[in-house]
């Protein structure tokens, strides 16, 4: 009975792992581009913050008229415009993370469905080329969370962020660097590994 | 922005096989010269930025100098790195030299870029009066192109021709003052302003878009 059931399980692994590899990769390189997005948003605060801190009255700019809400204008529209950017590459995170939940979802329900079938020594069972399948649909889930977690730790800083508040922007890049998990990421680069002649067998 | 701005020189060819001629002619060519000029004043400015920036480097790091050499003591403690430190400040009051003069070299492009814009307006203005002169002061029944009457154009020019008048005193009021200035607040807010150009709002591109528009250089 196991062995109709093995295959087909094999199958969807495979092709879970090549999803997990090609999100990976979209990923890591969403993020490199909220890199200089996020260094805008301190910059523009710092602006803010010094235009704040200098009184126009007292300076050479003293004969120009509405001057300092014009440019507060300016560089509220320009923070505004950075951070419509920001939830645009959200939106391009959130359909990895949809895209690898998606995947490790329809690998369980296999696993679920033939769970009756498939015995315990047969999901344990792995040789020098493939990890067994209880592995594998360990590292499916724990690289599922990771990104999960990383999704939802981003979208909560972003929402956090108000045009208006220049402390909030100005401590942004830092915040969000430290979501960055490298281990979680090695893991999954690791696994990747540790599957590589099992997918492309 | 390149694409579009060669777009427009091009027009060149298109100006012998269209058949728009007299006061059409004229407020089409100058429709054309607006963009020209905006996106040479958009260069511009991103030239003196970079510039701009250099100056208020250097004048920071130099002020931060001197100030380390207020909390050294006295210069004449210690005479050879005074002597150090003064020849490095020729060093930089050089290089601080040689950026002002390229700011201002830009500065004086934008002021020709203005003076062309005060020019458009001028001719503008003539077609308006000439017109007056031709139909009497309705103006004539038919627009010459889409919908604007001969007005409006010059209130476009005119509004255009206002912001970049007051950008190009403001840039001015910078160029004296920003190599004068130690307080990094108010240098930073040079900075923003050169940048983010407050008197030219983000509406005026909208009005050189609907100059364009009405004048046929953008297809309806």
């Amino acid at each position: 009975m196991s062995k109709p059931a093995l295959p087909s399980l094999h199958q969807a692994l495979k092709k879970s792992f090549h999803s997990l590899e090609n999100n990976q990769r979209i990923w890591k390189s969403v993020l490199v581009e909220c890199g200089p997005l996020m260094v805008s948003l301190e910059n523009l605060a710092e602006q803010s913050r010094a235009l704040s801190n200098v009184q126009i009255s007292n300076t050479p700019l003293r004969d120009f008229p509405e001057l300092e809400e014009r440019l507060r204008f300016k560089l509220l529209k320009s923070t505004d415009t950075v951070l419509f950017k920001l939830n645009e590459k959200m939106s391009s995170l959130q359909s990895v993370r949809d895209s690898i939940c998606n995947q490790v979802s329809a690998v369980f329900q296999l696993y679920e469905q033939n769970s009756d079938s498939v015995d315990l020594l047969t999901l344990t069972e792995r040789s020098a080329a493939t990890p067994s399948v209880s592995d594998m649909l360990e590292w499916l889930q724990d690289a599922e969370r990771h990104y999960r977690q990383q999704f939802v730790r981003r979208k909560t800083l972003l929402q956090t962020l108000r045009a208006d508040d220049l402390s909030a922007l100005e401590a942004a890049p830092k915040r969000w660097k430290s979501i960055e998990c490298p281990s979680a990421e090695d893991q999954i680069t690791d696994t990747l590994c540790k599957v590589s002649f099992f997918i492309d067998s | 922005m390149e694409g579009q701005s060669s777009d427009i020189t091009a027009n060149s060819a298109n100006r012998k096989s269209s058949a728009v001629t007299g006061s059409a002619r004229k407020i089409k060519d100058n429709a054309a010269d607006w963009h020209n000029l905006m996106m040479r004043w958009e260069k511009l400015n991103d030239e003196g930025f970079s510039e701009a920036t250099n100056i208020v480097n250097i004048r920071l790091s130099r002020s931060t100098g001197d100030q380390m050499l207020q909390v050294d003591g006295s210069p004449s403690s210690s005479s050879s790195s005074s002597a150090a430190s003064s020849s490095q400040q020729t060093g930089g009051a050089a290089e601080l030299q040689d950026k002002c003069s390229k700011l201002k070299d830009i500065v004086d492009r934008m002021v020709a870029v203005v003076t062309k814009m005060e020019r458009l307006m001028t001719s503008q203005r003539g077609i308006q009066e000439l017109e007056e002169f031709q139909f009497g002061p309705e103006g004539r029944k038919f627009p010459l192109f889409h919908t604007w009457n001969t007005k409006q154009f010059e209130d476009s020019s005119r509004v255009l021709l206002d912001s970049y008048r007051q950008e190009l005193r403001l840039k001015q009021t910078i160029l004296q003052e920003v190599a004068h200035t130690a307080t990094s607040d108010l240098c930073m807010v040079y900075l923003s302003c050169w940048l983010h150009q407050p008197y030219v709002p983000t509406e005026t591109r909208l009005t050189l878009e609907a100059l364009l528009l009405e004048t046929g250089h953008r297809p309806l």
